[in-house]
C-alpha cells in the first residue's frame, strides 16, 4: 500500500534498488550460512575440547578469546622421536567454509622435520590439502599431525637438508639435529 | 554452395558414363568409401545420446545404474575394452573399488533411515528426512551434502566428488547431488551436468573437440582409425590426431615441425620468396594471381613459377614436357657452406609447398568464374546438357593441389637429415627419393595440364571443342585422382612403412576429399536433459534404440544439406539452432 502513494518515477527506482538489495541479500543469505554454520560446528569442537581435555593429555586446544576463527594448540611431542620432551605450538586459521574446506595449520614453534618449512612453519600433510575430508576435526587434525612428527614422509619434503639426512639413511644425523632444535625451542628454558 | 554439392552428385554418374571408354574401372572399387562416415559431429544437443552405447554397454554387462556406469567410465576414460579388461583380470570388486563405485549393501540401504541422525559434519540432530544416506553406506544431513557439492564443483572436481567420510573413496551418486545443489544453487546444478556429460570428450580418446575459433560447440567421434582428417559440420577440416589443419601426406610430427620452421623464418625472406618472382628476363619482380604455375610477366616472358626458370618452346600451355623443377637437385659438388644449402633445400621446398597453397586460395575464385562460363554454355542450346564434368574436375584440381602443397613439407622431412638420418643410407634415401618424386612430377605435370583446361575460355568454344575439353577434363580427373592415391600409397608403404623407429602414420586418402562426419542422430535429443534429471529409471528400454545406421544416415543427409544452404559465407555459422530444428521436424 506505501508504494502506491510513490509517483511513477520514484517507484521505478524504487523497484531498482529493491531488486539489487535482493540480490546482494541472496549473496549474502548464501555466505552467511556458511559462515553460521562453520560458526555452529567450530562451537560443538570447542565443547566437544573442553570435554575432552582430560581424555587426551598430548594436546591442548584452545580458542582465541574473540575470533572463533583462530585456534591454538600445544601439542606433546610423541615418545621415542627426537621431538620427545618438546612441546609444539600450533595455529590454526580456519576458513569460513570450515568444515568444506581444511583449515590452515602451520607450526610456530620451530621444529628440524622434513614435512615442516623450517622458516614459516607450513605443514605438507595430504589431510591438509586434497585428501581433506569434513569429516575431520580440529582435535583429530592435531592428532594427526602428532602422527606426521613421529613419521616423516622425506619423499615430499619441505626441508630439504632434513629430508636428504633421512634419504641418504643419515638417522642418527636427522635424529640429533632434530634434538637439538627441539631442545632449542620446544622446551622451557631451564631457570 | 547448394548446387556445388548436388553437381558432385551428378558428376558421380557423368564419371561413370566417361569411365567405360577408360582402363582404370577397376580403381573406383578398391578406395571408394563403402559404409557411412566414421565420424560423427556431437553437438551440445547429441552428446547424451553419444554416450548412451557405451553406458548401455556397461550397464548390461555389469547391471549397474548409470550413474555407476558412468562413474566406472570416467575413471577408465571411455575406454569399454580397457575397462572390461580391468573386469576380467582383477575381477568385479577391485574394478568397483578403484573407480570409487559402491554398491550399497542390499541389508543397508533396506533400513530405512531412523527418525533423527547424528550428522557427523555439523555435529547436530536432523531428522532423518533431512538426511541422505549416500550408496556406500554414509549418512549426513542435506544441508553439509549440499555445502560439499558446492565446494567441488567450484573447485572443478564435478567428475569426482567423493563421500564425506573420511578414507571413504566412493563417488557420490549424481542424481542425489544434482537435487541437492538445484535446490540452493541451480546455476552450478547446471554445471555439474555439463561437466559430467562433457567428460565423454574431455577425457576420451576417440573423441575431440572440434578446434574452429570461435568455437562451433561440436565435437568429432572418430569410430574408426585414429589417423583421419575430419571435417566438422561447421565446415572446419582438421586432423583428428594434432588437431591442426589437414596436413595428409605430411605425418603429424612433420608437420608441426613445419609450421614451427615457417614461422621462425624472418618475415622479410618469407615475403619476397612468397610473394614475388624475378622475372628471368626483366628481372621484374612478378606477383602471381591466378591458379596455374605457367606465369607471362608483362614483358612477354613465360617462366615456370615453381623454379623461375624461363620458358619457351618446351613449357608451353600444351606440353610441358621435360620440366622437372620439382626434383630437388643438390649442389653437393659445389661443397657449398652447409647451412646456406640447407636453407636453400628449405626454401625450394618451402616455394613449392607455398606456390601451391596459394594457387589453392585462389580457388573460390576460379569456382566463381567457373561457374559464369558454365551458366553461359547451359544458356546456349546444345546437345551437352550435364555439366558435372567441370564441377568435378574442379574439384579434383582444388583436392590434387591439396596434396601437392602438403607433399613439399612431407619430402622435405623424408629425405632430409632432421628426421630420419639414421634410418636410412644414402643410397637408399635416393632411391626412395627418386620414387617419390617421379610419382610428385606425375601428379603435378597432370595438375597442371588440369588447370590449364578449366581455366580455359571453354564458354566462347565451339561445341566440338567442348566436347573435347569436357573428355580431357575427365581423363585428367580420374588420372590425377589415381596418382594421388598412389602417391598416398608410396608413402604409406614404401617410404614411411619401412622406417624402423620413426613412429608417422597419415591419414589415408580419401579421393573424394576430406570425410564430413554425419551427425550422430539424437532419437530424443531435446528432452537429454529431462531424461538425465529422471534418473536411471526406463533408461535402458530408450537406448534399445539404434544410434547407428539408419536414422544417423537420415539426419546425416539432412545436415549435410543444411550446412550447403547456409551458404559460402557462413563458415563459422552456429549448427546447433538449425539442427534443433531439423531433429524436432523429423521426430
Amino acid at each position: 500500500m506505501m508504494i502506491v502513494e510513490f509517483t511513477v518515477f520514484s517507484t521505478f527506482k524504487f523497484v531498482a534498488v529493491k531488486l539489487s538489495e535482493v540480490i546482494k541479500q541472496q549473496n549474502n543469505a548464501a555466505e552467511l550460512f556458511s559462515v553460521k554454520a562453520s560458526r555452529a560446528r567450530l562451537f560443538k569442537e570447542f565443547k566437544e575440547v573442553q570435554r575432552e581435555k582430560v581424555a587426551d593429555p598430548d594436546i591442548q586446544l584452545s580458542c582465541d578469546d574473540n575470533n572463533i576463527f583462530k585456534w591454538t594448540a600445544l601439542v606433546k611431542g610423541p615418545s621415542e622421536t627426537p621431538f620427545e620432551g618438546g612441546i609444539f605450538q600450533l595455529a590454526f586459521a580456519v576458513p569460513e567454509q570450515y568444515p568444506l574446506q581444511p583449515p590452515q595449520v602451520r607450526f610456530l614453534t620451530k621444529i628440524f622435520h622434513p614435512n615442516v618449512h623450517f622458516k614459516t612453519g607450513e605443514i605438507c600433510l595430504d589431510i591438509l590439502k586434497n585428501a581433506w575430508s569434513p569429516a575431520w576435526t580440529l582435535q583429530s587434525v592435531c592428532r594427526a599431525i602428532i602422527a606426521l612428527m613421529a613419521h616423516p614422509e622425506p619423499d615430499s619434503p619441505l626441508n630439504c637438508d632434513s629430508g636428504n639426512l633421512l634419504r641418504s639413511g643419515d638417522i642418527r644425523g636427522y635424529q640429533s639435529m632434530a634434538r637439538m632444535y627441539t631442545r632449542l625451542a620446544a622446551m622451557p628454558k631451564k631457570g | 554452395m547448394e548446387e556445388y554439392f548436388s553437381s558432385d552428385d551428378e558428376c558421380c554418374y557423368s564419371d561413370r558414363d566417361s569411365l567405360d571408354g577408360l582402363e582404370n574401372e577397376d580403381s573406383r572399387t578398391h578406395w571408394a568409401p563403402s559404409k557411412g562416415p566414421a565420424s560423427k559431429v556431437i553437438t551440445k544437443e547429441s552428446l547424451l545420446a553419444a554416450q548412451r552405447e557405451d553406458l548401455r554397454r556397461v550397464m548390461e554387462l555389469l547391471s549397474v545404474r548409470e550413474h555407476h556406469a558412468r562413474t566406472l567410465l570416467i575413471h577408465h576414460r571411455w575406454d569399454v575394452e580397457k575397462l572390461f579388461a580391468v573386469l576380467v583380470e582383477k575381477g568385479k570388486s577391485v574394478l568397483f573399488m578403484e573407480a570409487g563405485v559402491s554398491l550399497a549393501d542390499q541389508q543397508n540401504l533396506g533400513v530405512p533411515l531412523p527418525p533423527t541422525v547424528m550428522c557427523e559434519i555439523c555435529i547436530e540432530d536432523v531428522l532423518g528426512g533431512d538426511a541422505t544416506r549416500m550408496d556406500c553406506g554414509h549418512c549426513f544431513c542435506n544441508e553439509c551434502w549440499t555445502g560439499h557439492f558446492v565446494v567441488k564443483i567450484n573447485e572443478g572436481q564435478s567428475k569426482r566428488i567423493k563421500c564425506m567420510a573420511h578414507k571413504c573413496n566412493a563417488i557420490c551418486d549424481e542424481a542425489v547431488v544434482r537435487n541437492l545443489v538445484s535446490k540452493t544453487h541451480p546455476d552450478l546444478a547446471e554445471k555439474f551436468d555439463r561437466f559430467l556429460l562433457e567428460s565423454y570428450i574431455e577425457d576420451n580418446k576417440r573423441v575431440n573437440w572440434c578446434p574452429s575459433t570461435p568455437h562451433c560447440g561440436n565435437a568429432i567421434r572418430n569410430e574408426d582409425d585414429d589417423f583421419c582428417e575430419v571435417e566438422c559440420s561447421c565446415g572446419l577440416q582438421f586432423c583428428f590426431s594434432c588437431l591442426s589443419e589437414a596436413h595428409s601426406p605430411c605425418s603429424c610430427l612433420m608437420w608441426e615441425l613445419w609450421v614451427k620452421k615457417c614461422r621462425d623464418e624472418s618475415e622479410t625472406v618469407n615475403w619476397i620468396t612468397v610473394h614475388t618472382k624475378h622475372c628471368p628476363k626483366c628481372h621484374k619482380p612478378v606477383e602471381k594471381n591466378g591458379g596455374c604455375n605457367l606465369v607471362s610477366c608483362i614483358c612477354g616472358q613465360a617462366f615456370c613459377w615453381l623454379c623461375g626458370g624461363a620458358t619457351g618452346r618446351d613449357h608451353t600451355w600444351s606440353s610441358i614436357a621435360g620440366h622437372s623443377c620439382g626434383r630437388y637437385k643438390d649442389d653437393g659438388e659445389k661443397k657449398a657452406e652447409r647451412a646456406k644449402r640447407d636453407l636453400f633445400r628449405y626454401m625450394h621446398y618451402h616455394n613449392r609447398y607455398k606456390a601451391h597453397t596459394d594457387s589453392f586460395k585462389l580457388e573460390s575464385k576460379l569456382k566463381e568464374t567457373i561457374q559464369e562460363k558454365v551458366s553461359v554454355l547451359e544458356d546456349r542450346d546444345s546437345k551437352l546438357r550435364d555439366f558435372g564434368w567441370v564441377n568435378n574436375g574442379l574439384y579434383r584440381l582444388f583436392r590434387s593441389r591439396r596434396v601437392l602443397s602438403y607433399s613439399y613439407p612431407f619430402a622435405f622431412y623424408m629425405f632430409g637429415d632432421e628426421l630420419f638420418k639414421d634410418e636410412m643410407t644414402n643410397k637408399e634415401r635416393d632411391i626412395k627419393q627418386h620414387l617419390f618424386e617421379d610419382q610428385q612430377q606425375q601428379l603435378e605435370e597432370n595438375v597442371e595440364k588440369l588447370s590449364k583446361f578449366l581455366e580455359a575460355p571453354f564458354d566462347q568454344y565451339e561445341e566440338e571443342k567442348v566436347m573435347n575439353v569436357r573428355m580431357q577434363v575427365l581423363n585428367l580427373s580420374t588420372i590425377t585422382d589415381k596418382l594421388c592415391q598412389k602417391m598416398y600409397e608410396c608413402i604409406e608403404n614404401d617410404l614411411l612403412g619401412s622406417l624402423q623407429l620413426g613412429i608417422h602414420n597419415i591419414a589415408p586418402y580419401r579421393s573424394k576429399g576430406i570425410e564430413k562426419a554425419s551427425e550422430l542422430s539424437v532419437c530424443w535429443g531435446n528432452n537429454s536433459d529431462k531424461a538425465l534429471h529422471c534418473g536411471s529409471s526406463g533408461r535402458t528400454t530408450e537406448s534399445d534404440q539404434p544410434s547407428g545406421s539408419g536414422s544417423s544416415e537420415e539426419s546425416g543427409i539432412s545436415s549435410r544439406k543444411r550446412a550447403r544452404m547456409e551458404g559460402p559465407g557462413g563458415a563459422f555459422f552456429d549448427l546447433n539452432l538449425p539442427a534443433d530444428n531439423v531433429d524436432r521436424s523429423e521426430l
